[in-house]
């Protein structure tokens, strides 16, 4: 509401008019209105308290998007201040200690009130990731996928946390109050029971049954919606998502541009940036960015992912009757169950594997990446080091997360690293394939398999997990020296290579939350949160930026180390003729990870794939039939993606070496 | 020494856990003795393992046939200099 607005008491004709138009008060005097006013537009109405009322010549629009005319009608309405053409109508019990911003829409609303000393969802603690607790999340408006993830997870940190606690309660304590606030331009209708909820401008809340110690947090550029039938207490919604569909969300953080609807539940859990959960429950789980759930028997419990896909039935277990639920599971970035995919926790499973099966042991392949793990008949995990690597599915989740991020405002609070080849997930095939090796190496032909941290390894699938992984780190290396050169046109070459004095080498990376960052990055900033250097909000974040803005100077340092271990080259004294030489080497490597690629999308129209097309007819209508629906490989659409990336590619190099032969 | 389609057979035989002597030179992996994907990998690592030679995935992974596979390996272990 503007914070010119001028009020003034009602006249005595104005209180004589809205006492024939059915208003009471207990006190006209404490009834203040702004220009202008029309007494037609108050119907019905009792008034209790010191109530501030805007101008009502204008209208409002519902939820439904009809304009209506402002104006309070049919309602019980205490202690509230009300912006400039706002409609309140048919509130069933009371609207009590709101401030209300202008154009928005009131109707139909049984009760609307803030009690004493709310905290409207800020300073909740949720059991996260464990939920026997331990790893307590505290909710706040401004909390984003990092300084929760470290919140509960880094609890092998004491000093730490004890200063990030105080940092996010005194963030938390910061919105506590005793009246409650509504946006501008918020359309609400047909809600139960809004009791201690902030409500930010542009938001809609529809048909909602019932929202009680929360925030919806919500701007013009993000508006959010909350849908019919929606229960939520102990919350915090962000900007630009949508809980719709009779949700049921408790002690529950929803961060930006999520989508939670469909009958879903949730309960202690943090959701962040895009998510989505229809249909299915998730308990105590920390879903960081990108964490999907679509389906129906789907439980999500006690675990913490992200960039992860969940099949139908997907579900895990975190106790066996013993201490109670004490397990918890970790599936990193990029993961995907299939469907009815079951781990018994804990467990930890590597960036970009793939998890089928019921898996009734624990088992670590943190070290080994982009793998594809199997249940054997008694539940024993079995592994394929690195073959996800070439599988058309990974490659089409990397391109796609970028382009599908829903957060439109400007403020996005997660910081988000796509990338899928890093110094994260590359480091991690370093370390894998050096450890593959070595198994190899000490294992008699004779064995068949050998166990690796829980999960079983077919003992020739050894030396294939480190092709696979030599191709990934060959080509993630050999592309970013050449993209690094082809940047930096028209600088001399050792110019191009550099690297910035301020960049930061951790041989080790992290994945904070969806924030990738080499570990002394994060030790530092810990350090400094410890040390009280940095001892609030701001400071942290702008501490969290400002590694996320060094990511790409922290990932060439990394680079040319890794360059150097892999190809024994140091890249700061490399010639022309080496950089001819990693434009021909990236065309091979990159070249024959496409076609493997190529090779697995063709699967998908293979004669098996075509099973059960052609129904009712006769054999012929089979091909026909499948071409209809799915088309043909040569003109689907990734497919020419990929031949056009090899095409580009080819046509990349040979310019590059164009260009260096003539330098 | 056992020929190559013999010993390309057997080790068919036993990643897919099938009968060698019903496995013929125009039989499908898929299809006819029923590999998943997953095992075209492991095929291809055992006849590594088996003939000592290292092939290119893209072009092993697109060989679909016992016959196919059989000439295929020829093929390698000559370039490769493998007395087969």
């Amino acid at each position: 509401m503007a914070q010119t607005t001028q009020y003034r008491s009602l006249k005595n004709n104005e209180v004589q008019a809205l006492t024939g138009q059915g208003c009471t008060s207990d006190d006209w005097s404490r009834v203040q209105v702004a220009e202008p006013f029309d007494t037609a537009r108050l119907r019905n109405t009792q008034f209790s308290g010191d109530v501030r009322i805007g101008a009502v010549g204008g209208s409002a629009a519902s939820t439904t998007g009809l304009a209506k005319p402002a104006g309070i009608y049919n309602a019980y309405v205490a202690d509230c201040t009300i912006g400039d053409n706002v409609r309140i109508a048919n509130i069933g019990s009371h609207l009590a200690s709101y401030d209300i911003g202008d154009n928005t829409c009131i109707e139909d609303v049984g009760t609307m009130q803030t009690q004493p000393g709310a905290a409207f969802g800020n300073g909740v603690e949720i059991e996260v990731l464990n939920e026997g607790g331990g790893r307590e999340v505290i909710l706040f408006n401004e909390l984003s996928s990092q300084i929760a993830y470290l919140m509960c997870v880094h609890r092998y940190r004491p000093k730490f946390i004890e200063k990030l606690t105080a940092i996010a309660r005194s963030a938390a304590s910061a919105v506590k109050g005793n009246r409650g606030s509504v946006g501008t331009d918020v359309r609400i209708s047909s809600v139960k029971r809004i009791v201690d909820v902030n409500i930010g401008d542009h938001a809609v809340i529809d048909s909602a049954a019932s929202l009680v110690n929360g925030t919806v947090l919500s701007a013009e550029d993000a508006p959010t919606t909350v849908g019919a039938d929606v229960q939520a207490e102990k919350f915090i919604i962000g900007e630009g998502s949508q809980v719709t569909g009779g949700a049921i969300v408790s002690k529950t953080f929803v961060g930006q541009g999520c989508q939670i609807g469909k009958q879903f539940s949730a309960e202690n859990s943090a959701f962040f940036a895009n998510c989505e959960g229809f249909h299915g429950e998730a308990c105590s789980i920390f879903a960081g960015p990108y964490t999907v759930t679509h389906h129906k028997s789907t439980l999500l419990i006690a675990g913490l992912f992200s960039f992860y896909n969940a099949g139908s039935g997907t579900n895990q277990s975190n106790h066996m009757y013993k201490l109670g639920p004490l397990h918890e599971g970790k599936l990193e970035r990029g993961s995907k169950t299939g469907s009815f995919a079951y781990m018994m926790w804990p467990c930890r499973v590597g960036p970009f594997s793939v998890v089928l099966g019921k898996h009734k042991g624990t088992f670590d392949t943190s070290d080994l990446p982009f793998s594809f793990l199997d249940a054997t008949p008694t539940g024993k995990c079995s592994l394929i080091p690195g073959l996800n690597l070439s599988t058309v599915g990974t490659v089409r989740d990397g391109a796609k997360w970028p382009t599908r991020d829903r957060r439109k405002g400007v403020v996005k609070r997660d910081r988000i690293s796509f990338d899928v080849f890093s110094p994260l997930t590359v480091g991690r095939m370093i370390r894998g394939s050096a450890k593959l090796a070595e198994i190899h190496e000490k294992t008699e032909k004779t064995v068949d398999s050998i166990n690796f941290n829980g999960a079983d390894i077919k003992r020739v699938l050894l030396r294939t997990g480190q092709k696979f992984y030599r191709s990934g780190i060959h080509m993630y290396l050999l592309e970013k020296v050449l993209s690094r050169i082809e940047q930096a046109q028209g600088n001399a070459l050792s110019k191009a290579l550099a690297s910035s004095p301020d960049a930061v080498y951790s041989e080790d990376w992290l994945d904070i939350g969806g924030q990738m960052m080499p570990r002394k990055r994060l030790d530092d900033l810990c350090a400094d949160v410890e040390s009280g250097k940095i001892a609030d909000l701001n400071a942290l974040n702008a501490a969290l930026d400002k590694v996320h803005a060094a990511y790409a100077d922290d990932e060439w340092v990394w680079v040319k180390r890794a360059y150097k271990q892999v190809f024994d080259q140091d890249v700061d004294t490399m010639s022309q003729e080496d950089v001819g030489k990693v434009a021909e080497d990236l065309l091979a490597v990159n070249g024959k990870f496409l076609r493997v690629i190529l090779g697995d999308a063709s699967k998908e129209f293979g004669e098996m794939t075509q099973t059960g097309f052609g129904h009712d007819g006769q054999p012929d209508d089979v091909a026909v039939d499948f071409e209809a629906v799915r088309g043909t490989y040569e003109t689907n659409k990734f497919v020419k993606q990929i031949e056009e990336q090899i095409k580009a590619l080819e046509g990349r190099v040979e310019k590059f070496k164009a260009q260096v032969a003539s330098a | 020494m056992a020929s190559v389609e013999e010993r390309v057979k057997e080790v068919t035989a036993r990643v897919l856990k099938v009968d060698t002597s019903k496995i013929g030179r125009g039989d499908q992996f898929g299809a006819d003795l029923g590999a998943e994907s997953v095992q075209s990998v492991e095929l291809v690592a055992m006849f590594e393992e088996e003939f000592g030679i290292e092939m290119n995935e893209d072009e092993a992974l697109s060989v679909d046939t016992v016959g196919s596979a059989i000439d295929y390996i020829s093929k390698v272990c000559q370039e490769q200099g493998v007395q087969v």
